[in-house]
């Protein structure tokens, strides 16, 4: 076991040595700084003042204001419905609103998982090819360890770095928000829309299913980057690969979605939001075991595949 | 052939689809030699290295070293090897030192003096904690052999160690590898495809063509002056220098083009010569076949040509 967690710390040098790995976490901090400092100077129509004392009245105003925006504004009629049933919930249910704050900045940035998603892809995909790239990999292998525990060693590493990526995306998100927004408390509760209408809602419970929901298309798709350039050797059809997929992939569900064995691609089953919030699935009959089991069959095979092509391969040429 | 051999080939074989790359090694390597593997390129030099050290599954026969099958019990086996397959290629972003540690955690025992004991006998100095990026070839080639004795191994392997150095680079290398072999009784397995590289430093060579071993020569043998050795003389004229040595001599002589060559030990040469002036003839120059292995190594391969 110690040995392992030597490889582990081999690969994680490998790693933080490079330039490129501080480039997308340097990514990671501007856009975040970035987009809390629009949020905050820029007109972006997030409630930051305090209602006061008769806030009920205040809300009836707004509404009659944005009532009336609505018959001389077009555009108004699309967006001012949505603040105006907000407020009607705050009203029906006593519920002084918060003011926009750091703890909602992290729940909004949990959108930024598709880009840890993206540097994850990139990292998983050149963990294993770049040592054939560098010739490397001759030196690595003829080491008394078997190349079972190098390759898991590597992949390891890939989940330790979005780890990495992923708290540090939350530190920031945190830090940045309660500095431009302040914070509403340990764990203020928010009113969210869903797809049965608006709720109550601890704010934490969401950050923690909006990452959530993240980190599983995350950890398929690294796999699934790491299992190509395992067999193939190259991280541009790695990369490539992974992230077509992972934009094109919910397109290409809806394309066959009228056939049933559709409920069984991976991409159907990534999305997990869609067992929750009163949703309903994108194809009739499957559920959140249904899809757990899917994708821990797909993770299997992934790892099953990186793993025979990685120990079988005679190591030639470069 | 009483000492256990450091490493043992036994009928290795391997095909690759339905061709035949290598077709059936057997020898073996002792312990404080330098073996020279010798061949054109294509031969499978380097195919055989890879199944030495596991980088390649074997398609029959097996590599003992230390008495341990490379195919069964790998760590066992590949405890004791260190080596270079092809280049030396290093991550170039990370120090010389650092590489070095990437690979001393890898293997069980390995201090931080024993890196730097390695790094003083290849002689990198404080290059060693620049990037492995900005290093030459000769850098490179010594933080090759650096890495590969980390583990104190009783057998080292160097793929063409003396491909694309200077001749001082090359004469370095051969006196770390005559080194390790007199002093520190490391088995030593040098390949190459021009014998003129490492002739000086191997004691034994085998040479391969088509995957197979085609003769194992002693070197030292090839060094023994007293051994018999074709002089060429250019001398005029070339009749009456031929019957004089012949009837001397008591042995053929021939002649070629304008040329006698004679079977002549090294000591007897300036002898001959000697004689050859006295009688009045005139001697344009002498010189000796540069080793009886080199012809063989022609014989033997033909050109040095890809087949």
């Amino acid at each position: 076991m110690n040995n392992f967690l030597k490889l582990v710390w081999n690969e994680q040098i490998k790693l933080y040595a490079k330039k490129s790995t501080w480039i997308m976490i340097a990514l990671i901090a501007a856009i975040v700084i970035g987009a809390g400092l629009l949020a905050k100077f820029m007109d972006s129509g997030i409630q930051t003042e305090e209602y006061g004392a008769d806030w009920q009245s205040e809300l009836q105003q707004e509404n009659a204001a944005l009532a009336k925006e609505m018959e001389e504004d077009e555009f108004a009629q699309f967006s001012n419905p949505f603040t105006i049933q907000k407020n009607e919930y705050y009203l029906e249910n006593d519920i002084k609103p918060l003011p926009y704050d750091g703890w909602e900045y992290v729940l909004e940035n949990a959108a930024l998982t598709s880009l840890l998603s993206l540097f994850t892809i990139i990292i998983a995909a050149g963990i294993v090819s770049n040592e054939f790239k560098w010739g490397t990999i001759k030196l690595l292998l003829i080491r008394p360890i078997s190349r079972s525990k190098i390759l898991l060693s590597k992949y390891v590493s890939v989940l330790l770095f979005a780890l990495m990526l992923l708290v540090s995306m939350l530190a920031a998100s945190w830090l940045v928000g309660a500095l431009l927004f302040g914070l509403n408390g340990a764990s203020p509760m928010i009113v969210q829309e869903t797809a049965a209408g608006f709720e109550q809602t601890s704010v934490l419970k969401e950050i923690l299913l909006g990452y959530g929901f993240g980190m599983v298309t995350l950890v398929m798709m690294a796999t699934f980057a790491f299992m190509i350039s395992t067999i193939f050797r190259s991280s541009g059809m790695a990369i490539g690969l992974a992230i077509f997929l992972m934009f094109a992939g919910n397109t290409l569900v809806m394309f066959v979605s009228q056939y049933s064995w559709s409920k069984y691609i991976l991409f159907a089953n990534t999305n997990l939001q869609q067992y929750f919030n009163g949703n309903e699935p994108i194809i009739e009959g499957m559920s959140l075991a249904f899809s757990l089991t899917v994708l821990a069959i797909y993770f299997a095979i992934f790892l099953a595949a990186a793993w025979t092509a990685f120990t079988k391969r005679d190591i030639a040429g470069n | 052939m009483a000492e256990k051999a450091a490493m043992t080939l036994i009928g290795l074989k391997k095909t690759i689809g339905s061709k035949p790359i290598i077709k059936g090694l057997t020898f073996e390597i002792k312990r404080g030699e330098v073996f020279g593997f010798l061949g054109p390129n294509g031969a499978g030099k380097t195919t055989t290295i890879r199944m030495m050290v596991g980088l390649m599954d074997i398609t029959e026969g097996d590599v003992l070293i230390e008495g341990k099958s490379i195919k069964d019990n790998f760590k066992e086996a590949v405890r004791h090897v260190g080596a270079i397959v092809e280049n030396p290629e290093m991550y170039p972003f990370l120090s010389g030192w650092k590489n070095l540690q990437q690979y001393a955690r890898m293997t069980e025992g390995v201090s931080q003096e024993r890196i730097k004991e390695v790094v003083e006998l290849v002689g990198l100095g404080n290059a060693i904690h620049e990037k492995a990026g900005r290093y030459s070839l000769g850098m490179r080639q010594r933080l090759g052999i650096a890495q590969a004795l980390l583990h104190k191994p009783s057998i080292l392997i160097l793929d063409e160690p003396t491909n694309g150095l200077d001749p001082s680079g090359i004469r370095e290398i051969r006196k770390y590898i005559r080194n390790l072999a007199e002093k520190e009784n490391v088995a030593v397995i040098v390949s190459s495809h021009l014998l003129s590289e490492i002739e000086l430093m191997c004691d034994r060579i085998g040479i391969i063509k088509k995957g197979e071993l085609i003769a194992i020569e002693d070197v030292k043998t090839v060094e023994d002056h007293s051994a018999l050795k074709d002089v060429h003389i250019e001398v005029h004229p070339l009749e009456m220098a031929k019957d004089y040595l012949q009837s001397e001599m008591d042995q053929t002589i021939a002649i070629n083009k304008k040329e006698l060559i004679v079977s002549a030990k090294r000591e007897d040469i300036p002898q001959i010569l000697k004689n050859l002036v006295n009688r009045g003839m005139d001697v344009y120059g002498v010189r000796i076949l540069q080793s009886t292995l080199e012809d063989k190594f022609f014989d033997l391969i033909g050109e040095n040509a890809i087949e």
